[in-house]
């Protein structure tokens, strides 16, 4: 008699959060681990959407000798390289500024980070606008300056384009990080200021050697926040450029976009060889995570 | 240093004056793209393909937008974008609160498994290619005409965010509650629904804001869903076909048109709840 009242309270207890936990399970299972090991499957066959043909290791000697995805590798480091240089210090630096509580900075801190609320593909195609040689208005301020004689071709020229990509990934990532940085500041206490103050240190100093050793674990959390996601950026790039001119802004993500689902020009979609592509994408990325942790760990140590 | 007593020296009161233009120019720089599009979508075609430096159009007009509206179907994109946006900030809401609520509260075997699984794909990313399967699965169960598939995927994505906020929100409140309400006899779903959710509420507006942002923005998967389907396209992808179809240059005017009909209510939602989307960003990634 014990037993089994024990059992029914065992079951109404159990099966209400089995059922509130279904849902989000289900999509788990379909959404992301089901597409996971799909992938997997695939990464040794010859895929066209229709017929799958197992081809052993041939999609993998291809890409060694790709010269293609390799190069749009490099072009990721590039781009990922170029968007950090700029974005986190600028970053850093108005949320130190913003911190001074001067005239209008929630405003302000409203206005830098309204960016990121956009969608990438639609501010990729406005500053397709902004960018146009001929009738675009940056071209156009820029000449009605005399800053530049000549029209400068943002999209069109291979020397310029990656310029363009990177002023783009400035402007719709920039609040990310200014507010990162803004609420790590928040938790640096005042007194810290306060007696930086009374010993006599400038501004610079200040910055130097209070506000940025406080700020250093957060700083360590959103740089690895910021490189990640800069690797995975390729949607505002597809809008922008389509990756050219002739492969110059071609990052790997959007290679492999085009290798699945074909660049819109007829190709045929490849998507056994777009599966390894992108393992190999995802391991990149995860070596780059697992090398910046690890000096990120042995700075740790130094500064200690 | 001279003066100290005074609140800001000399030195220090033009420093801060620089830094306040500094800010004022970046400020204007970042808001001079979408200003640009707002005003640019009522200029006339031909204005904008002549260019120039002027913000604001010579004549204001309207037909940009009744044009878009009429011929290039964006009455259509817009309700899709809707739908889309409020499907998947209602399966967020329901599907991470609860789960949130689970995760916080109960024990039971595996359960750092599965919720270490749960956070393990908020990082593992492979990109486009998981949208392959997923694709030939909608087709598989006839679901690749429905929007529905678009909202199931667009929510399954970002659950995880979603799921770890409410989990950290419920953790924090005092587990006194689920107790008394057990005693008062509350069955554990009723406890949720009557007692927690209520208290929710801060975290239910971040995540009703975020999974709305979500799936107004989202790009790549509904292109893919409707590479051949037009009518099921959102205002994402619709204006960007538009881009892209034979003589992109022609239809400027209703590309800006539609760009902004893209923007504003994101704007708009922004302007009123900016601190909720800043609150969101966040306690969901670094805290202290």
């Amino acid at each position: 008699m014990k037993r089994k009242k024990n059992k029914k309270k065992f079951n109404s207890n159990s099966i209400s959060p089995i059922l509130m936990l279904l849902p989000s399970t289900l999509m788990l299972i379909v959404c992301s681990i089901y597409p996971f090991i799909w992938i997997f499957r695939y990464v040794t066959y010859n895929y066209n959407g229709f017929t799958a043909t197992y081809t052993g290791s041939a999609n993998f000697t291809r890409m060694l000798s790709d010269k293609q995805f390799w190069g749009s590798v490099g072009t990721t480091f590039e781009y990922a390289a170029l968007k950090l240089i700029f974005i986190i210090p600028l970053a850093l630096f108005v949320a130190v500024l913003l911190n001074m509580k001067m005239r209008g900075s929630g405003l302000f801190r409203g206005v830098i980070f309204m960016p990121t609320i956009i969608s990438t593909s639609i501010s990729g195609m406005i500053f397709t606008f902004l960018f146009a040689t001929k009738n675009g208005i940056l071209n156009a301020y820029l000449q009605n300056l005399h800053i530049i004689s000549q029209p400068i071709k943002w999209l069109t020229s291979p020397n310029v384009i990656m310029a363009a990509v990177t002023i783009l990934a400035v402007w719709g990532g920039l609040g990310n990080y200014m507010l990162y940085f803004s609420t790590g500041m928040n938790g640096i206490s005042e007194d810290c200021y306060e007696s930086a103050k009374i010993d006599g240190a400038n501004a610079f100093q200040t910055f130097f050697y209070v506000t940025l050793p406080m700020l250093a674990p957060v700083l360590k959390t959103v740089l690895m926040l910021a490189i990640t996601s800069a690797f995975k950026d390729y949607e505002a790039i597809m809008v922008l450029s389509k990756g050219g001119p002739g492969n110059r802004s071609m990052v790997m993500f959007l290679y492999i976009y085009n290798v699945i689902f074909g660049s819109g020009n007829g190709s045929q979609q490849q998507i056994g060889y777009g599966a390894l592509l992108s393992v190999v994408a995802a391991l990149i990325v995860g070596v780059v995570t697992i090398i910046y942790l690890f000096i990120a760990r042995k700075l740790d140590h130094i500064t200690e | 240093m001279r003066e100290t007593h005074a609140v800001y020296s000399t030195g220090t009161k033009t420093l801060r004056a620089l830094a306040w233009i500094f800010i004022l120019i970046l400020s204007i720089m970042m808001v001079f793209p979408v200003i640009y599009i707002i005003f640019g979508s009522f200029k006339a075609n031909a204005e904008l393909l002549v260019g120039g430096s002027n913000i604001l159009p010579k004549k204001f007009i309207v037909s940009n937008y009744t044009q878009a509206w009429e011929q290039a179907n964006f009455a259509r994109y817009t309700l899709n974008s809707v739908i889309l946006a409020v499907g998947v900030m209602v399966i967020s809401l329901l599907t991470s609160t609860m789960t949130g609520y689970v995760f916080s509260r109960k024990d039971f075997p595996f359960k750092k498994i599965l919720y270490g699984t749960f956070i393990a794909f908020m990082f593992i990313n492979v990109g486009s290619v998981s949208l392959r399967p997923l694709f030939e699965l909608a087709v598989k169960i006839k679901m690749n005409t429905s929007l529905l598939s678009v909202i199931f995927i667009s929510a399954g994505g970002g659950q995880a965010t979603y799921i770890f906020l409410a989990k950290g929100f419920v953790d924090s409140l005092p587990r006194e509650l689920d107790e008394a309400a057990t005693i008062d006899g509350c069955t554990f779903f009723k406890t949720y629904y009557a007692v927690i959710a209520p208290l929710l509420k801060p975290v239910i507006a971040t995540i009703a804001l975020l999974s709305f942002r979500q799936g107004w923005n989202e790009y790549i998967l509904p292109l893919v869903f409707t590479m051949t389907n037009d009518s099921m396209r959102p205002l994402t992808v619709g204006v960007n076909m538009l881009k892209n179809a034979g003589d992109g240059t022609a239809a400027w005017n209703i590309m800006f048109a539609g760009a902004t009909i893209a923007i504003v209510p994101m704007l708009v939602v922004y302007c009123c709840f900016s601190r909720f989307f800043m609150g969101g960003m966040t306690t969901g990634a670094v805290k202290g």
